[in-house]
């Protein structure tokens, strides 16, 4: 035991000492997860608008053109002709062109299906859909009423499908993930590089113990950083719900960063110097951070992805916290995650630990 | 003609060298003598006109104070930077390269040249083969001969030779020999192994930032003759390798010194002292044959670093495994250590059969190691690291406080202990990593590479600890070293070429059968034998 102390304690030394990491991981835990949270937008703002009004001032084009307002959209600005609206759109100075054709207004005022063309910039594809979706809005509005069906919608979990709950809340679990892997394989990577890793080999040591003590070191640190962002960020900034029990927010945290820490195991295993961590980070970031449901629903992905996506501990960490904040799931009914978490964390050290930690 | 003219480099307050001067002829060869850290490679580079520095250097009437300036220059200059086969692509052939460096520098097709060069360098039978596929001497052959494609005026070469076998070494000594006679050339050559000294036309002593002094090899022997006795005991000099040194007359014959000679006249003339190490006598018992490797073999691959090795170390004896980088010298300690595991062949560790990782378990407390670059951890003091050491060996706290303080004062660095390591001398790292090694009292010492680096004083006196700790403690130590001449301070020396063993005999019986030559001339016979 002595042994496990006095390597968990010169590694929280060590980072403590290395003044610019500390800078780093605090900027990242709490300075960007509130810029992404906060000015990552998927609303539909300062659209910019263009429009070509054939129908020579009709009240109508007037009317529609009027609900483009500021915060969403730019103040429209008026074409002279198709080309010369379809060249700004070109030129990216427009996302959205509408083209009131000459007989806009009469067929309108005759029996009322009339047509508005609308050009979209697809490259911009979340705003562009998005504008759309308003537009349709606009225009419902002044259609005859044929359609009784009314929708009455309940929104749940998220009462404002506010962005700003999720955004930094997705955010703060990349970073974990990205840091977790990063600081757990740098931590034996370093000793590798320093030569430093042999001589711990030789000591009497049990290297299960060595290898469990700086991943715990490493796991303290971030978990520490976690809840700093969860208390100031996600609670403090974002307003964050706690529908469930905190305990088990904590609890599985801590599960989950222990099973990041065994990926971080795996990387150092493999890797011979910080750069090749930095390499394999990166490279095993994306697939689990794009399998783990943050941001598309694993339902809607090819049925082969779904199968891997079990493989991502942080699609268990994400539905076990959503759970909690959100839906205020009791604690036992989360064991799910727990043990989704548990086993491949599991499985990885006892890889990692038979490639590095044994001596022949 | 090259004139240097008080020049200074600095890396923000470190000053790397100072105020130095000297000047080279054509056809001159002037060799850079000292240590790691004495600012050899920043003279040359800056000479080279690729680092910043202050002062000025005048090559054939131009003379120049900045890369910029230096720029004009640059087609006649070459730079061979540090590092064995540094400046090769490990995938492309002989050839290839030969393509390449003609290409980039822009010279013509000159067939008759070209051939001259491969032969010289013995590749003309290996131009098809891979640079990664070359051994380390072929390699720096290869780089060598691809900087005198474009006929330079100035040729710098930053340690081609270091870690090189010491036939390899010869034959590139051979190549520039023959080159500065067949044109003319200025040539700086920088080394860490005082014996190639002797051929130079001029010699550089660098030590901590400073030229100490310079001239003809016989010029500064015969400088150091008054200073130099045999051995003896006596204040205020330093003894080592059966010479002392002292300002002071000492009642004694004098001694022929050697060009080290100059490193110790000069601390002496600063004033410095020889560090006495005072080891506590220690009784241990051991079996009388401490490591028996039979037949031990690794492969990478397709590549073969050691091949069936056999090698004993006897108790209370040091062993060095000698041999040029790359021979298989680090593998094969860590294949005792069970860093690696054994490909093929047998091992007995302390007289126990080593069959599987539980076998070793037990025997780590017996085992000191210190493994290559003095590896400790850089952001924490000294005390730090020998406290964190001393716990993981399970010494009670109050044991590890009586140690540090032994060993502190022992091997003379009690008033570095609150210093970072990156902030102290090779030679203070040297020996505070050897306490740390030896901190839990081990009856075996693997020491790997523990001389590479430092300068001749701190290099002797870690001798001379060896050989303290050996006698108080009667500990066996297996050392490797690519410094052929430190053969004559072991008592037994094991030579690997290529992974194979050359040499397993004493000193003393390789003198008796090559009266009169130098461990780097016995071991040139041994190379040639098995080329």
């Amino acid at each position: 035991m002595r042994a496990f102390w006095t390597i968990l304690l010169k590694e929280l030394t060590l980072f403590m000492r290395s003044v610019g990491l500390v800078v780093a991981v605090l900027f990242f835990f709490l300075v960007d997860v509130y810029i992404v949270g906060n000015d990552i937008e998927i609303e539909p703002k300062n659209v910019s608008v263009g429009y070509v009004d054939y129908s020579n001032g009709g009240v109508l084009s007037k009317k529609i053109l009027s609900h483009l307002h500021a915060p969403e959209f730019k103040k429209p600005i008026p074409f002279q002709s198709h080309e010369a609206l379809s060249k700004a759109i070109f030129d990216k100075k427009i996302v959205v062109g509408l083209i009131f054709d000459p007989d806009f207004q009469k067929r309108y005022d005759a029996g009322g299906a009339t047509q508005l063309n609308v050009l979209l910039d697809s490259t911009a594809a979340t705003q562009s859909l998005l504008t759309l979706n308003y537009l349709q809005n606009i225009v419902l509005g002044f259609s005859s009423p044929k359609f009784p069906i009314e929708l009455k919608i309940h929104k749940l979990f998220n009462q404002n499908s506010d962005t700003k709950k999720f955004m930094p809340l997705a955010e703060l679990l990349s970073i974990m993930t990205l840091f977790g892997v990063i600081l757990s394989a740098s931590v034996f990577v370093k000793e590798k590089e320093q030569g430093t890793w042999d001589i711990m080999l030789l000591t009497p040591v049990d290297s299960r113990i060595i290898i469990f003590a700086k991943t715990t070191s490493q796991v303290l640190i971030l978990f520490f950083l976690t809840m700093l962002s969860t208390g100031i960020d996600l609670f403090g900034i974002f307003d964050l719900p706690l529908n469930g029990s905190f305990a088990a927010y904590a609890l599985m945290t801590l599960v989950f960063l222990y099973s990041i820490a065994g990926i971080g195991l795996f990387v150092a295993a493999v890797s011979n110097t910080i750069m090749e961590v930095a390499q394999w980070s990166v490279f095993l970031m994306m697939p689990i951070i794009f399998l783990s449901g943050a941001w598309t629903p694993i339902y809607s992905m090819n049925i082969y992805l779904q199968y891997l996506a079990y493989l991502s501990p942080l699609r268990y960490y994400i539905e076990g916290v959503e759970s909690i904040l959100f839906r205020g799931t009791p604690v036992e009914d989360l064991w799910l995650y727990f043990a989704g978490m548990t086993v491949i964390g599991a499985f990885l050290f006892m890889v990692g630990y038979r490639k590095i930690g044994k001596l022949f | 003609m090259l004139e240097v003219k008080n020049l200074t480099v600095r890396y923000g307050k470190k000053i790397a060298i100072k105020n130095a001067t000297f000047n080279a002829h054509n056809k001159e060869i002037v060799g850079l003598i000292g240590a790691d850290g004495a600012g050899k490679s920043s003279t040359l580079h800056a000479i080279a006109g690729v680092q910043r520095f202050e002062g000025e250097v005048v090559f054939n009437g131009y003379a120049y104070h900045s890369p910029a300036e230096a720029e004009p220059l640059k087609s006649q200059i070459a730079l061979m930077p540090q590092g064995l086969g540094l400046v090769l692509y490990p995938d492309l052939s002989v050839k290839e390269h030969f393509e390449f460096f003609k290409r980039i520098r822009g010279v013509k097709d000159d067939p008759a040249y070209e051939e001259r060069l491969l032969k010289m360098a013995g590749l003309y039978k290996f131009q098809d083969r891979l640079a990664k596929n070359l051994s380390g001497g072929m390699k720096q052959k290869l780089s060598l001969i691809c900087t005198l494609l474009h006929r330079p005026k100035l040729l710098i070469l930053d340690e081609p030779t270091t870690g090189v076998d010491p036939l390899s070494r010869r034959e590139l000594w051979e190549i520039l020999d023959e080159t500065r006679h067949a044109q003319d050339i200025v040539i700086l050559y920088s080394t860490a192994y005082m014996q190639e000294a002797q051929q130079m036309d001029k010699i550089l002593l660098f030590d901590e930032g400073e030229i100490i002094a310079q001239g003809k090899a016989e010029e500064l022997l015969k400088s150091a003759e008054p200073y130099t006795y045999e051995e003896t005991s006596c204040d205020e000099c330093f003894c080592f390798d059966k010479r002392c040194y002292s300002l002071k007359p000492l009642p004694v014959p004098h001694a022929k010194p050697t060009l080290e000679a100059l490193f110790f006249i000069n601390a002496l003339k600063k004033g410095k002292k020889e560090t006495r190490f005072q080891i506590k006598p220690k009784k241990v018992q051991t079996p009388p044959i401490i490591v028996e490797a039979k037949g031990l073999t690794k492969r990478f691959g397709d590549f073969v670093a050691d091949d069936h090795i056999d090698l004993t170390l006897h108790a209370g004896e040091i062993l060095g495994l000698l041999g040029a980088n790359g021979a298989g010298k680090t593998t094969f300690i860590k294949m005792l250590l069970g860093l690696y595991p054994i490909d093929e062949g047998e091992l007995w560790l302390l007289g126990k059969k080593i069959e599987s990782y539980e076998d070793r378990i037990e025997l780590k407390n017996y085992i000191g190691y210190m493994s290559q670059n003095f590896a400790l951890y850089k952001d924490m003091t000294i005390k730090e690291n020998m406290e964190y050491f001393g716990k993981l060996h399970e010494l009670p706290s109050k044991t590890i406080a009586q140690k540090i303080e032994e060993l502190s004062q022992g091997l003379g660095f009690a008033e570095y202990l609150d210093e970072f390591p990156t902030s102290l001398p090779m030679g203070i790292n040297q020996r505070f990593s050897l306490a740390t090694a030896i901190l839990h009292e081990p009856v075996v010492l693997f020491l790997d590479e523990p001389t590479s680096g430092v300068d001749t004083i701190a290099r002797a006196g870690f001798w001379k600890l060896l050989h303290e700790l050996k006698r108080k403690w009667r500990i066996s130590i297996l050392i490797t070293t690519h410094y052929m001449s430190e053969a004559e301070y072991c008592d037994r020396v094991v030579v690997l070429k290529e992974g194979k063993k050359i040499v397993d005999d004493t000193p003393q019986h390789l003198h008796e059968l090559y009266p009169g030559l130098s461990f780097e001339e016995i071991f040139i016979n041994f190379y040639k034998e098995t080329k």
